[in-house]
């Protein structure tokens, strides 16, 4: 739009400038005539044309329209390509965090034993956290949830396994487990262990989770880090999405992600 | 102690909105939503009663802060 608006202006001002040199060129006398059939400003040069002068309304519309387009295009060009680059950058940087290296060995909602190789050859949504969690857990849960379905909705894209890791082994045992996976999501996976299993996998991805002190009902709640993690079916830490993180904003990073990504196992 | 099921959630959750909304209102005078906070005690556990209960007084106070009327008392600022 704005450049539509000062381009008749910076025609008159390109119209202006370049007579002159024009002029003194060979052959600038059908230059010079051109310059006249195409000036607007000759003076007297209206009376003598029959033929409206200067490019007509709809040339200007359609360079500029063009110009603008071209630009427009130049720009978008140069938006891909520093999105990618960024990508490249963060996927990078995440790289040399190191995060989630080494294997796993947690039982499954069911008592079946897992480890990280198990889900080799899938994408991996996962998330830690506790089953009397007042409100976050819940929160986040439902949000990975919905990725995973909006992910699942688009025909084409690779299966997402979601994964639920307990940081309160205590209390969270295989049964605790099952209750609580069962109402968000038929695929979701419940993952606990012994006190020192929890330890070496929330070591392993750097979250850190503490228990408070009990009531008198020998409550208590776990403080822990909140973040969604992505694995890529090469096992490796992709990504992660903290609590600001839509649902919709995830599943189009993980849409991007699987796009991007090339295996490096054989 | 079992975990609260999703129903016994949604229903602490519901009664938590309510007495919030009710403090909300009647600027904080917990007297005026007796009803409300005993049918919040009675459908979450205790301790999540005293989760959202500190979560309210941080929020209030990050309230007054963000709004620069938090004044720090003499003893805090002399120490």
């Amino acid at each position: 739009m704005l450049l539509l608006v000062w381009t008749p202006k910076a025609w008159h001002r390109l119209f202006l400038l370049k007579p002159p040199a024009l002029l003194w060129t060979p052959g600038g006398e059908a230059l010079h005539m051109r310059y006249r059939l195409m000036s607007r400003q000759g003076p007297g040069e209206a009376s003598r044309q029959s033929q409206p002068q200067g490019p007509g309304f709809r040339t200007r519309l359609l360079i500029t329209a063009l110009f603008g387009a071209g630009l427009g295009g130049a720009w978008l060009v140069a938006r891909a390509e520093k999105e990618q680059r960024r990508q490249q950058q963060r996927t990078e940087a995440l790289r040399q965090a190191a995060v989630g290296q080494g294997d796993f060995s947690l039982l499954d909602h069911r008592g079946q034993a897992r480890c990280k190789a198990d889900f080799r050859g899938q994408w991996v949504l996962m998330y830690f956290g506790f089953t009397h969690c007042p409100d976050i857990c819940p929160d986040e849960l439902e949000k990975l949830v919905q990725v995973v379905q909006k992910l699942e909705a688009e025909p084409g894209l690779p299966p997402v396994q979601p994964i639920f890791i307990t940081v309160d082994p205590a209390r969270d045992t295989v049964a605790a487990m099952a209750r609580y996976v069962q109402d968000f999501h038929p695929r979701l996976l419940g993952l606990t262990g012994s006190a020192e299993q929890v330890a070496q996998v929330s070591r392993s991805y750097r979250v850190y989770y503490s228990a408070g002190p009990k009531d008198e009902d020998q409550d208590y709640i776990v403080d822990h880090s909140i973040a969604i993690y992505l694995l890529s079916p090469d096992g490796l830490f992709t990504d992660y999405y903290g609590r600001a993180k839509s649902a919709q904003q995830i599943a189009d990073s993980v849409r991007r992600h699987m796009a991007a990504f090339r295996s490096v196992l054989h | 102690m079992a975990a609260p099921s999703m129903k016994e959630r949604q229903a602490c959750w519901g009664a938590w909105d309510e007495y919030w909304k009710c403090l909300d209102e009647n600027t904080e005078d917990a007297s005026q939503c007796k009803k409300l906070r005993s049918s919040f005690e009675s459908s979450c556990p205790q301790q999540w009663i005293k989760y959202f209960d500190k979560r309210r007084d941080y929020l209030k106070f990050k309230e007054k802060f963000e709004a620069g009327q938090f004044q720090p008392s003499k003893t805090t600022a002399k120490s």
